[in-house]
């Protein structure tokens, strides 16, 4: 079974970025465009606190995803088998 | 691959509403962030600029996550260090200083993509403009700054300079990928800096990060003012000081991404700032 990343406590994202880049890293790119994991930044209008939401495109599994959930400093991504 | 020989520098007119993007041969000697900022400042004393700069690393090494802002305060040089996703829109709109001088006939948000500027209404949503998930905002909320919902400054230096020159928002989007020649090496030295996460000066928590940082610090909403030459100008983290005031670290860092710096090169910098300084002084 393909394993995919899934982002299961987004509640917990600090909006780092650092699995992106490491996404990138692994298609040998720096930057952003294209990226297969994008963080959106938002606003918890009851709280007037910063929400971060992970889309990840099902292509990442193609990647190395254990060392994509590895660099998150907060365990927001887990490796699930699809 | 970044062209490592020039620094690209967009250049806006606030009072004509135009913006032109022009690249520099000569300031490599000052690296970028507070190096180049200041360079810039003394090339357009006569016309006040406002300038946001970037440094080599930005984008592409962990904890060099800043961008320094560079101005004269009514004689007075301020630099001032903001955090949040900032740093790594303007590495990827392919530029590493925006420079704004005149001021705007009315209230306006200015966008940047990639090299393109657009001027927008005061009352234009900011949250409509730029890329989400590439796009950096700042606004002016109450006289205080806020970029990217959280981050702020430390005084008020930058929000006047703003306010000045009739700037109440800021929006960037960055749209460029990079790669390096030897890609192995590169990810073994980010990998080897991220491993040094213990040397820096702040703790592991879950505030909101500044982009390609993986602290979460509580010190890093604020921003920072003056401090270390070679920090600022790199522009990194003044918490990751025992990681970048290394020369050796630092000259590595450059030397994969294809710049053609030598150790004497970045002994000499705080020498090259301190005479500018003293230039702009004179002036």
């Amino acid at each position: 079974m393909a394993k995919t990343l899934k982002p299961t406590r987004n509640d917990k994202c600090t909006g780092c970025e650092m699995c992106v880049f490491e996404s990138q890293r692994q298609l040998k790119k720096i930057g952003l465009e294209e990226s297969l994991i994008r963080v959106f930044r938002g606003k918890n209008e009851n709280t007037n606190t910063v929400t971060f939401d992970i889309e990840i495109d099902p292509r990442s599994s193609v990647l190395d995803t254990e060392k994509i959930a590895t660099v998150c400093p907060r365990e927001v991504l887990e490796v699930v088998e699809q | 691959m970044t062209d490592t020989s020039v620094k690209k520098v967009v250049i806006v007119d606030l009072e004509n509403k135009i913006s032109e993007t022009k690249s520099f041969t000569d300031l490599n000697p000052y690296f970028g962030g507070t190096g180049v900022g200041l360079k810039l400042l003394e090339i357009y004393h006569d016309k006040n600029p406002l300038i946001f700069s970037v440094g080599p690393l930005n984008g592409f090494f962990p904890f060099a996550s800043k961008t320094s802002v560079v101005l004269d305060n009514n004689g007075a040089i301020e630099d001032i260090y903001i955090g949040g996703n900032l740093s790594t829109r303007i590495r990827f709109a392919g530029i590493d200083s925006i420079l704004f001088h005149g001021r705007s006939a009315d209230e306006t948000i200015i966008e940047l993509q990639n090299t393109d500027v657009l001027f927008h209404a005061k009352d234009t949503d900011i949250q409509s403009l730029g890329l989400p998930g590439k796009r950096s905002h700042m606004y002016i909320n109450k006289d205080k700054l806020q970029a990217d919902g959280y981050f702020t400054t430390p005084d008020l230096y930058l929000e006047n300079a703003l306010l000045d020159r009739n700037i109440v928002g800021l929006s960037i989007t960055g749209t460029e990928t990079y790669t390096v020649d030897n890609f192995e090496d590169y990810k073994k030295l980010y990998e080897n800096i991220m491993e040094m996460s213990d040397d820096l000066r702040v703790i592991k928590e879950g505030y909101p990060s500044c982009s390609n940082c993986p602290m979460g610090c509580n010190r890093s909403k604020v921003g920072e003012i003056g401090g270390n030459v070679v920090i600022n100008s790199l522009v990194a983290c003044q918490f990751a000081d025992r990681i970048y005031t290394d020369i050796g670290m630092v000259f590595s860092c450059l030397n994969t991404l294809g710049y053609n710096y030598t150790h004497e090169d970045i002994e000499n910098l705080p020498k090259l700032i301190e005479e500018t300084i003293k230039k702009i002084s004179e002036l």
